[in-house]
């Protein structure tokens, strides 16, 4: 029955990116200024919106840690998992950010790079959050998924600055879409219809590989258990 | 079958990435002012530039989904999971 379930929301989500694909190629209109390399668009943002949703649900998981690890340690290890989860997939979305962009500003701007704000904060959210990773993958020892913890915690600082940045700064990166003034906003309701099909789509998708990613960890935290169980009970014996 | 399954997502990531690699290196160099077919080039180039986005975004999901899905299916789990910890 589970197994159903996870299978008809795969294939939804399969479904729903198709769908939102048609959306932001065949159904919303060009933009008058920069035309089809806007379309990027349905991409980009919604890549940038759901690595923030994830990073909040990594720092959930890393202040979760910190506060179940000496009284509730299986409690502990899932809100780790989370916090492991949200990351990685956090990562992934903002490399797509960070890889579309570029594409995108070429032909907006004429340049791949430039060490404005918006761009300058998410780089260096993107290589805290693969620190933490690195940090996971290599250190060793029973401190390694507290000072996880808190580098993920210092880490997601870093998504107000992003947010923010092109609102506290002069920036080369375009004004905030949403939420940045009276004239901001998607005016064209197509154009609105298939950022928020897409919208939809990414958040189905990284929901579905942050489960997967979750099921995983809590997989191998489970057979550490059982391993640290058994070298006991055979210490004991 | 889980198996190959996601190594067949791995390899859809591997083109996809060429791909993209090969829509920027391969797109013509920006037309000047000047030139006949300047809008035309402009288009062109936009067009790339949209499908190289858009490939290399499925090249990473479908990358990290490939990775993921071989590590779940791989065995014995405590074996890679006491080596990921430095313990192995």
């Amino acid at each position: 029955m589970k197994r159903a379930i996870l299978g008809l929301y795969a294939a939804a989500t399969v479904g729903l990116m198709a769908w939102a694909y048609y959306q932001a190629i065949y159904v919303a209109p060009d933009e008058q200024t920069m035309h089809e390399v806007q379309r990027i668009f349905y991409y980009h943002v919604p890549s940038a919106m759901v690595a923030f949703l994830f990073f909040a649900i990594s720092l959930a998981g890393c202040i979760g840690y910190l506060a179940l690890r000496r009284n509730h340690p299986t409690r502990a290890q899932i809100a780790d998992a989370w916090a492991l989860a949200g990351a990685e997939v956090g990562v992934v979305f903002c490399s797509v950010v960070l890889v579309t962009g570029p594409l995108w500003g070429r032909r907006a701007w004429g340049m791949w790079w430039t060490w404005d704000a918006r761009l300058t904060t998410t780089l260096l959210l993107w290589l805290i959050y693969v620190s933490y990773l690195l940090l996971r993958r290599f250190a060793a020892g029973p401190q390694m998924q507290t000072l996880a913890a808190v580098l993920g915690i210092f880490g997601a600082l870093d998504v107000p600055i992003v947010y923010m940045s092109n609102r506290w700064w002069r920036t080369q990166h375009p004004a905030p879409v949403f939420g940045g003034g009276p004239d901001s906003g998607i005016k064209d309701p197509k154009m609105l219809a298939a950022f928020g099909w897409n919208l939809l789509a990414w958040v189905a998708w990284g929901l579905m590989v942050l489960g997967l990613r979750y099921y995983v960890e809590r997989k191998k935290q489970k057979a550490i258990e059982r391993e640290q169980l058994e070298a006991i009970g055979a210490l004991q014996a | 079958m889980k198996k190959i399954f996601f190594r067949l997502l791995a390899i859809v990531s591997v083109v996809l990435l060429a791909r993209a690699a090969y829509l920027v290196l391969t797109a013509p160099p920006d037309p000047t002012y000047a030139s006949a077919n300047h809008d035309a080039v402009i288009a062109q180039l936009g067009h790339l530039f949209r499908q190289a986005a858009y490939s290399i975004t499925w090249a990473i999901q479908l990358g990290y989904l490939a990775w993921v899905g071989l590590k779940w299916s791989k065995k014995p789990l405590v074996e890679s999971s006491a080596a990921d910890n430095g313990r192995g």
